[in-house]
């Protein structure tokens, strides 16, 4: 961990850069004496100059809480990720591939079909379904050899199915009222956050994140393999309980509030497994601040680049599709990934 | 551990194990004792049910009869943690999927030890680098694990089994993948490690040579049946080899040396 401090510190200021940034970009532009101004003012407690009245507004309703959603989504899938990849000893493991992305939609997308979209059921509906997903793909991966490729294709039966079941779900839906919102759970977006969804989001991802950083250290010898584990004095059982209820808790609170965004989880985990190894200790905390960036950058860049603002799954797509497809390469050469 | 304890007092003790898969028998009724300070080779040919039975022993699996003692005390109902105070395993042959590098791999030996949510200490890393330099592989601790040869793997291993202070060590064909130097190499850091620290070690080994030179004691398996037990002396001869190998041997005496095993004709061949 000590010999990771600089590497840490440059990140943090990276994630406050890219704060700083995404409160000020945007199609309503934020200069950054007022940003500055504004800040100053609210912290002293005084009002803000009227003049500033708007950009304070879009400051305080809708940029910040969309920052914190964009934030705490990115860590949550990030290190949720890192943690079925070591869990499952599995490189190529990750929420979307495990089908708990699907699952959680799915759950999502049903609570909204029957329920009307109370925003508890919905939650608890995604975390329901997301826990069934992974758990299949799990059992299906043991039982079909057990090996990385066998839980990966289970991973891809489970999602199909999944897919499918909101594909039925969204046909059988009214058009006017109900289809919208439902398009939204498997086409992830940030523009609809508003402060209630952001609260309701961090209130299950930050205790998740602190639950997975405390038992982080137990990873390492799971990362092992379970045998090696146990004779090392881990109950195995127990430990894969924690993890998987726990991680796919922040992922169903990430899909309720933003929708499905893929590949965050899988990428963002090997961008740190490069940078300060596969050690848990700092593997974890830095996860979750690499997350956090690159789902703020990734989101900042969907809502300002030119000709209106695109889903930010596309650009997570079109950035990590790549990375990921360089990873597969390099390491099949250093004879890595499929032992 | 109390002063009252005998040199040789039996530690580790297994008594009447069977374990099979589903409607498979594996193991039937398997029972011997280890001493303390002895090395016993585990010998008998592929899937006899050596590592199966070294499964059972250290709680991998559970045995569907009879039960593994140490101390007279019945592990049965230990947790993990506790058995692994006691066991320490050298699993047969690891790549990672995701590297760490070697001191990360020998500080995991602690994990039965660390209060509930710590993490290894500085302190912890100070003894894992020790235990590595009481093997000779000091040098190695910050090297990638999956980058280090064969031996140096095992070696970490081993590292790991003495930094995790358990009076009992099993190994799990610790030479299978080494090359002929190597094979020795390691068998020596056993002998040594057995001896320095009192331990009562079990290893499966293929080659009976091995056994021959290093083990005090041997268990010989077939077909999961135990079918000798006892000091090398009494158990390393020419009859018991016949019959669980299935071939014609001849066994000699070394001058000054250990005795060792040749083949002679097939028996499918007489």
């Amino acid at each position: 961990m000590r010999e990771h401090r600089l590497t840490f510190a440059v990140s943090l200021l990276l994630l406050a850069a890219s704060v700083a940034l995404a409160l000020v970009l945007g199609r309503y532009r934020i200069e950054v004496g007022a940003l500055v101004e504004i800040l100053v003012s609210t912290v002293s407690g005084g009002d803000v100059d009227p003049s500033l009245s708007g950009s304070s507004l879009v400051l305080w309703s809708v940029r910040l809480p969309r920052v914190v959603a964009a934030v705490m989504v990115g860590a949550a899938l990030s290190v949720s990720g890192a943690v079925f990849q070591s869990l499952f000893r599995n490189p190529l493991v990750s929420p979307g591939i495990l089908g708990v992305t699907s699952g959680a939609s799915f759950g999502a997308t049903l609570a909204f079909f029957f329920a009307a979209g109370s925003a508890t059921v919905v939650e608890l509906s995604a975390f329901a379904w997301g826990l069934i997903a992974v758990t299949l793909a799990y059992q299906i991966g043991r039982r079909s050899g057990n090996t990385v490729t066998s839980l990966v294709l289970s991973g891809v039966i489970v999602s199909a199915l999944f897919t499918a079941g909101i594909s039925f779900l969204k046909y059988k839906a009214d058009p006017y009222q109900q289809l919208p919102a439902m398009v939204f759970w498997t086409m992830g977006s940030f523009n609809s956050i508003v402060w209630a969804d952001s609260i309701r989001a961090l209130s299950i991802i930050i205790p998740g994140l602190i639950v997975l950083y405390l038992f982080r250290w137990w990873l390492n010898p799971i990362a092992l393999g379970d045998e090696d584990a146990m004779t090392l004095g881990i109950d195995v059982r127990k430990a894969r309980m924690i993890y998987i209820v726990v991680g796919t808790l922040i992922v169903a609170a990430s899909v309720s509030s933003c929708g499905a965004i893929g590949w965050v989880g899988l990428v963002v985990p090997h961008m740190a497994r490069i940078l300060v190894g596969s050690d848990h200790d700092a593997l974890i905390p830095f996860t979750a601040l690499l997350g956090g960036t690159f789902m703020l950058v990734m989101d900042t860049l969907a809502r300002s680049l030119p000709g209106g603002e695109i889903p930010v799954g596309v650009l997570t797509a079109l950035l990590g599709a790549p990375f990921f497809a360089y990873l597969l390469v390099t390491n099949e050469k250093r004879g890595g990934w499929q032992n | 551990m109390t002063g009252s304890v005998h040199a040789m007092e039996s530690l580790l003790a297994v008594d009447g194990i069977a374990f099979g898969y589903r409607n498979k028998p594996v193991l039937h009724d398997i029972t011997f004792t280890v001493e303390r300070g002895s090395l016993c080779g585990l010998l008998g040919p592929n899937a006899s049910g050596k590592t199966t039975l070294l499964k059972c022993i250290n709680g991998v699996l559970n045995p569907k009869e009879g039960h593994v003692r140490v101390n007279g005390e019945n592990v049965g109902g230990m947790t993990r943690r506790e058995m692994a105070r006691l066991m320490a395993v050298v699993p047969q042959q690891m790549s990672l999927a995701f590297s760490f590098t070697a001191l990360q791999m020998v500080v995991m030996g602690r994990a039965a030890r660390l209060g509930a949510l710590k993490l290894p200490s500085a302190h912890d890393r100070d003894e894992a680098r020790a235990a590595m330099k009481e093997l000779g592989v000091e040098d190695l601790a910050e090297r990638q694990f999956n980058e280090l040869s064969g031996g140096e793997r095992q070696l970490v291993l081993l590292a790991r089994a003495l930094f995790q202070e358990t009076p009992i060590l099993l190994l799990d064909e610790p030479t299978s993948h080494l090359d002929f130097r190597n094979q020795y190499r390691i068998m020596d850091v056993v002998r040594e490690m057995t001896h320095a620290k009192g331990l009562s070690t079990l290893v499966t080994l293929h080659d009976p040579n091995l056994a021959a030179r290093y083990c005090t004691h041997l268990v010989v398996l077939r077909d999961g049946h135990l079918h000798r037990s006892g000091t090398r002396e009494a158990v390393f001869e020419r009859k018991t080899l016949e019959e669980v190998y299935g071939m014609e041997v001849f066994v000699q005496q070394i001058p000054g040396g250990p005795s060792v095993v040749l083949p002679g004709r097939s028996m499918e061949a007489r």
